[in-house]
């Protein structure tokens, strides 16, 4: 059984496929002697693939594709690059806790629905969390001061989740909306 | 060249790297679902993939107890109450669906690369100081003997946080008794008496 696909979501995959080959010819050490071979020796490899990638992503965009499957495989693909220039497995983590941090901020500041506004906060406290104990198990691997300071986070955050959503259901039961739109009552 | 030579390193080291970015890819484009989709109810489900993958990504950092707390707290605890509040709001509303006011979508996008772009930057032009060792698979002790001793002022602090966050939780989300104060002016409840409780059930 094949599943009827949109014309969006073939947009999509098309061009995940297209950035899969770019990430391929990175890694396989293509671009970079292509770069080299070509006298272009200012522009480091691997900005330049990420870069290639993201501008093929707003093209793409741009041709009405699927937002979720080019945005999804754009940033994987990206970090990907990036974070396999890198000999350090810690700045591997410290990219993947930068993707999730600016992922998070991206839906923080563009979702109008309260509750989700509340999720993407919690992606970012959890991409916080990877970098803290990244550096626990690599920087301080006696006293793993990363996981403790990991722990108060989820405390935080446990607080955070109850309050926000408490303040959620006060401001439906008074407006009977969840729009961060119509919330103005301290606007200014 | 040079790269493919990495990729006989990376083989060499371990499974680990592979591990790390098969959750990456797990956890990136369940992000995207989280703030993406459509249906709300399903991101919050989504969530739960997102907080998996990362409980995954401790366990390969030999932090194994935070990847416990990490499954208990986050992906059952904050995503049962983020459900909860979904299904008491009304998760049909569809918001995202409607343009937004100015072009904030824009510059979210431009804010957030920015943002990425400048970690990436601090990211990689410190030298960090890595240690080969690898902690201990007894590093619980070391975090319970940190958070009685050097830690335990903070541990206090957040238990009495947790309790106030409680309470503060439970007063915000009392129902109100919605009896009108307006009762004493008696003669205001002649003339208003058909409006407000109209207005405030129909609020509602």
């Amino acid at each position: 059984m094949v599943p009827k696909l949109s014309q969006q979501t073939i947009l999509g995959i098309a061009y995940a496929v297209v950035a899969l080959l770019i990430a391929g010819f990175y890694f396989t050490g293509g671009l970079g002697s292509m770069l080299i071979s070509s006298g272009m020796t200012k522009f480091p490899p691997d900005v330049t693939a990420f870069s290639l990638i993201s501008l093929l992503a707003a093209a793409a965009m741009f041709m009405n594709a699927s937002p979720l499957v080019v945005l999804s495989s754009a940033t994987f693909l990206g970090f990907f690059v990036l974070s396999i220039h890198q000999e350090e497995p810690l700045v591997r983590y410290l990219c993947l806790g930068g993707v999730l941090f600016a992922i998070g901020m991206y839906g923080m500041t563009t979702s109008r629905n309260a509750v989700r506004v509340l999720m993407s906060i919690e992606l970012m406290l959890n991409a916080v969390n990877i970098n803290l104990v990244a550096f626990a198990r690599y920087i301080d691997p006696a006293q793993v001061k990363g996981q403790v300071f990991a722990i108060f986070i989820l405390t935080v955050a446990a607080a955070e989740a109850a309050v926000g959503l408490a303040i959620v259901l006060a401001m439906y039961r008074n407006t009977a909306t969840v729009d961060m739109e119509e919330f103005n009552l301290l606007k200014w | 060249m040079e790269n493919l030579a990495n990729l006989a390193d990376v083989n060499a080291v371990s499974i680990e790297t592979w591990m790390f970015y098969v959750l990456a890819a797990i956890a990136i484009p369940f992000a995207y679902g989280v703030i993406l989709d459509r249906a709300i109810i399903r991101s919050g489900f989504l969530l739960i993939g997102v907080f998996g993958a990362i409980s995954g990504l401790f366990l390969i950092l030999q932090a194994q107890f935070i990847a416990m707390a990490q499954i208990m707290i986050y992906a059952v605890g904050i995503t049962l109450v983020v459900v909860i509040a979904l299904m008491l709001t009304n998760p049909r509303m569809n918001l995202d669906l409607k343009p937004a006011n100015g072009n904030s979508k824009v510059w979210g996008f431009a804010f957030s690369f920015l943002l990425f772009a400048v970690i990436y930057m601090a990211i990689r032009s410190e030298y960090w100081p890595v240690k080969g060792e690898i902690p201990s698979g007894a590093n619980v002790a070391v975090i319970g003997a940190a958070l009685t001793g050097q830690y335990s002022l903070p541990f206090e602090f957040a238990s009495v946080l947790l309790l106030a966050a409680l309470m503060g939780a439970v007063m915000l989300a009392k129902n109100e008794p919605s009896e009108p104060e307006t009762l004493e002016y008696s003669e205001n409840i002649g003339t208003n008496e058909a409006e407000t409780p109209e207005a405030v059930t129909s609020s509602r």
